[in-house]
C-alpha cells in the first residue's frame, strides 16, 4: 500500500477547492474535514494547513517572507525591501511578517523558506570574531 | 609585544576584514538521537553534503526525503537539541591534509587526537572520492617487501594491490599488519593506519610499539575509537584513503591498513538501521557491498603519465568461529586481490603467523614478486599443500615409502622455517637464503627442532661472507652461477660448524 503524503493531502484539496464557488466550498470543506476524520487524519491538520497555504502562494505567485529587525520598518524600508525581494524571486506579491527581535543589535535578517540572508550586527559580529581567530 | 601593537595589528585586521554577503541554506533540528538528526528544510541539500551545527559539530548528509534529511553527526552530539539551527555548507565533506600529518594520530575528521599540537595542513582533500578510473592505472609490479616469509614467498604483495588478511578474534591478525608497518623503513613506503572502533588501549599499545620502532616518522594513524559514535567508524576508512591520496598525488606510493571492516560493516549497519533503511541479509543495509567496494577501488597502482604512486591496500576482516562463508567476509574476499588466511588451530600449534597456506591466495602479487625469491619460492606451496595431506594421511600407519618419508620431513622443516616470531620481519635477502637452504635440501639432516637456531645462525653467517650473493640479490634481484655457488659453499661451512 502506498502511503498518501501530508503534501498529496494538501495539493488535493487545492485542486478540488480552487475552482469552486463559495457556497460549494463550505460544502466541499465539510466533506473533507468528513474525510480526514473517518481517515484518522485529524491530528495532521496543521501540517496539512501550513503545507495548503504554502502550495496557494506558490500559485498565486505570493511569497512570504520573515523580516527580523530591532525596531519596527519604515514604510520606505519596507516598499524597497518588497521591490527587491521581487525581483530577486520572481513573483507578483510579496508579504511581508515582521519580527521584533532585539538579540540581532541592528540591521535586518531576512527569511524565506530555508533561505536566509542574514544581515545583523549580530551575524557580523561573529564572522568578525571568526575571521579573527583564524587571522 | 606590548598593548600598543596588539590593539595596531586588531585595528589593521579588523580593517582587513570584508563581510561577504551570501544566502545561506538553513534548516532546523526535528529531532536528534544516537549520533543522528532529522533536519527540516534545506531543500537543495546534496547527498553526503557537510551541513554545520551552532556549536561547531559538523554533520553529513545521508538520507534526503521529502520534506526532511537524515544527518549523521559528528562528534558530540549531545548538545544539539530540537530547534537548532542547521547550516548547509554547498561541501561534500573533506579533511585537512599536508605533510605535518605524518607521525601524528587523528580522528576521523582529521584533527589531531594525540596532544602533540595543531597540524599544519596545505590542502582539503574529499573524504568520498571515484576511484581512479582505468587508463589512469597500471599493472601491479612492484613488490611491497612486508619482511613475513610466509606472505613474501607464497602469498606476495604488490604495491598497488588489495590483499584481504581474515581470520577469528586473536589469531595474529594485527601483528601481520604492524610488521608490514615496521618492515617498510627505509623502503619509500609511507603507510596509514586506519584504526576502526578498536579499543583505546590496543591504540596506545599499537602507537608506542610504532614508535619504538622508529616506524612513526613515516606513518598515520586515523583512530575512530570503540567509544565514539558508530558515524565515526563509518568515515575513518574514507578520512584514511584521502590523506593516502594526498601522498599519492605527490607520486609516492601508500601502504593502507584497515583494522578492520567488519567493524566497518557493523557501524554503518547501525547508522542504517537507525536512519530506517531497509535491513538485508544478517541486518546489513542493502549497499553493504557498496561500501567496501569503493572504499577498496581506490587503492591503485597509478602510471607515471597521471603522476605514479600507489595506494596498497590491507584490510582486515574478523570472523567467527572460522566462518568465512559469513556476509562481510564473503563480500571483501571477493572485492580483493586475494586473502591471508589465518587460523586459530596453526596459532594453537605454535605455527605463527599462522596462516593457511592452502586458503591463503594473492592473485595478482606473483608478477611482483622478485625473481630471486620467485625461484625459491616455487615449489614451496605445493611441498606445504601435499606435506598437510601426507601428514593427514601419515597418522594412520608407520609403514611408509621413502619418497613420502622424505616428503614429510621436508615439509615438517618447511613449516619450522615459515614460523617468525611477531616484530621481527625479515630482509628479503635474508629471506631468500633461509628458503634456498630448506628448498635445496640443505636442512633435510637438521633435527626439526634446532631449524630455528641453523636458520638465525645461517642468516647471520652468510650476510658475513657471502657478499657477492647478496649484492646480487640487491641490485639485479637474482643471483648469477658465481653467486649460488658461493652462497653453497657458506652454507656447506655454516653447516659443518653448526654440526661440530
Amino acid at each position: 500500500m502506498t502511503t498518501i503524503s501530508n503534501n498529496d493531502i494538501a495539493r488535493a484539496i487545492y485542486l478540488i477547492s480552487k475552482d469552486a464557488s463559495k457556497a460549494e466550498q463550505i460544502d466541499l470543506f465539510k466533506k473533507i474535514a468528513r474525510f480526514l476524520f473517518r481517515k484518522r487524519l485529524f491530528s495532521k491538520v496543521p501540517d496539512i494547513l501550513s503545507r495548503l497555504k504554502k502550495i496557494i502562494n506558490k500559485e498565486d505567485g505570493r511569497l512570504e517572507v520573515k523580516v527580523s529587525s530591532v525596531e519596527a520598518l519604515s514604510h520606505q524600508t519596507k516598499t524597497h525591501l518588497e521591490q527587491i525581494l521581487k525581483k530577486r524571486y520572481s513573483v507578483k506579491d510579496v508579504v511581508l511578517i515582521q519580527n521584533i527581535d532585539s538579540r540581532l543589535l541592528g540591521g535586518l535578517k531576512i527569511e524565506v523558506d530555508d533561505e536566509v540572508i542574514d544581515l545583523s550586527v549580530k551575524n557580523k559580529i561573529k564572522k568578525l570574531k571568526e575571521y579573527l581567530i583564524k587571522a | 609585544m606590548n598593548s600598543n601593537t596588539i590593539v595596531e595589528n586588531l585595528k589593521k585586521e579588523i580593517n582587513n576584514f570584508s563581510l561577504q554577503l551570501k544566502v545561506e541554506k538553513v534548516g532546523q533540528v526535528m529531532e536528534v538521537f544516537d549520533g543522528i538528526a532529522k533536519v527540516s528544510g534545506l531543500s537543495d541539500i546534496k547527498s553526503s553534503e557537510m551541513v554545520t551545527f551552532p556549536n561547531g559539530e559538523v554533520g553529513v548528509a545521508l538520507n534526503l526525503e521529502e520534506d526532511a534529511i537524515g544527518v549523521i553527526i559528528l562528534g558530540d552530539f549531545s548538545k544539539i537539541k530540537e530547534g537548532d539551527e542547521v547550516k548547509a555548507t554547498g561541501k561534500i565533506l573533506e579533511i585537512q591534509v599536508g605533510d605535518s600529518i605524518l607521525g601524528r594520530t587523528v580522528n576521523a575528521i582529521g584533527a589531531p587526537i594525540d596532544g602533540k599540537g595543531a597540524i599544519k595542513a596545505t590542502k582539503t582533500y574529499p573524504i568520498e572520492k571515484v576511484a581512479p578510473g582505468v587508463v589512469t592505472r597500471q599493472g601491479v609490479d612492484q613488490a611491497v617487501a612486508t619482511g613475513i616469509k610466509v606472505i613474501d614467498a607464497i602469498i606476495p604483495v604488490g604495491r598497488g594491490q588489495r590483499e584481504l588478511i581474515i581470520g577469528d578474534r586473536q589469531t595474529g591478525k594485527t601483528a601481520i599488519a604492524i610488521d608490514a608497518i615496521l618492515n617498510q623503513k627505509g623502503q619509500n613506503m609511507i603507510c596509514v593506519y586506519v584504526s576502526i572502533g578498536q579499543k583505546d588501549s590496543k591504540l596506545r599499545k599499537l602507537g608506542a610499539r610504532l614508535e619504538a620502532g622508529g616506524a612513526m616518522d613515516y606513518t598515520v594513524i586515523v583512530s575512530a575509537g570503540a567509544s565514539e559514535a558508530a558515524s565515526m567508524s563509518y568515515i575513518a576508512p574514507y578520512a584514511g584513503v584521502a590523506i593516502a591520496e594526498y601522498f599519492m598525488d605527490q607520486g609516492k606510493d601508500v601502504l593502507i591498513i584497515y583494522d578492520d571492516l567488519s567493524k566497518h560493516a557493523v557501524a554503518y549497519r547501525e547508522i542504517s538501521l537507525l536512519l530506517l533503511r531497509p535491513p538485508g541479509r544478517e541486518a546489513y543495509p542493502g549497499d553493504v557491498f557498496y561500501l567496501h567496494s569503493r572504499l577498496l577501488e581506490r587503492a591503485c597502482r597509478r602510471n607515471a603519465k597521471y603522476g605514479g604512486g600507489s595506494i596498497t591496500a590491507l584490510p582486515i576482516v574478523e570472523t567467527q568461529a572460522g566462518d568465512v562463508s559469513a556476509y562481510i567476509p564473503t563480500n571483501v574476499i571477493s572485492i580483493t586481490d586475494g586473502q591471508i588466511f589465518l587460523e586459530t588451530d596453526l596459532f594453537y600449534k605454535g605455527i605463527r603467523p599462522a596462516v593457511n597456506v592452502g586458503l591463503s591466495v594473492s592473485r595478482v602479487g606473483s608478477s611482483a614478486q622478485i625473481k630471486g625469491m620467485k625461484k625459491v619460492a616455487g615449489t614451496l606451496k605445493l611441498d606445504l599443500a601435499q606435506f598437510r595431506e601426507l601428514e593427514a594421511f601419515a597418522q594412520f600407519g608407520s609403514d611408509l615409502d621413502d619418497s613420502t618419508k622424505k616428503q614429510l620431513e621436508r615439509g615438517k622443516r618447511a613449516v619450522e622455517v615459515l614460523k617468525q616470531l611477531q616484530y621481527a620481519p625479515m630482509k628479503i635477502e635474508n629471506q631468500i637464503v633461509a628458503l634456498y637452504a630448506l628448498t635445496k635440501g640443505f636442512m633435510d639432516d637438521i633435527a626439526v627442532d634446532k631449524i630455528k637456531e641453523f636458520e638465525q645462525g645461517l642468516v647471520e653467517y652468510s650476510e658475513r661472507h657471502a657478499k657477492t650473493f647478496y649484492k646480487e640479490i640487491k641490485e639485479s634481484k637474482m643471483w648469477t652461477d658465481k653467486g649460488e655457488a658461493e652462497l653453497k659453499k657458506v652454507i656447506e661451512d655454516f653447516k659443518l660448524s653448526f654440526n661440530r
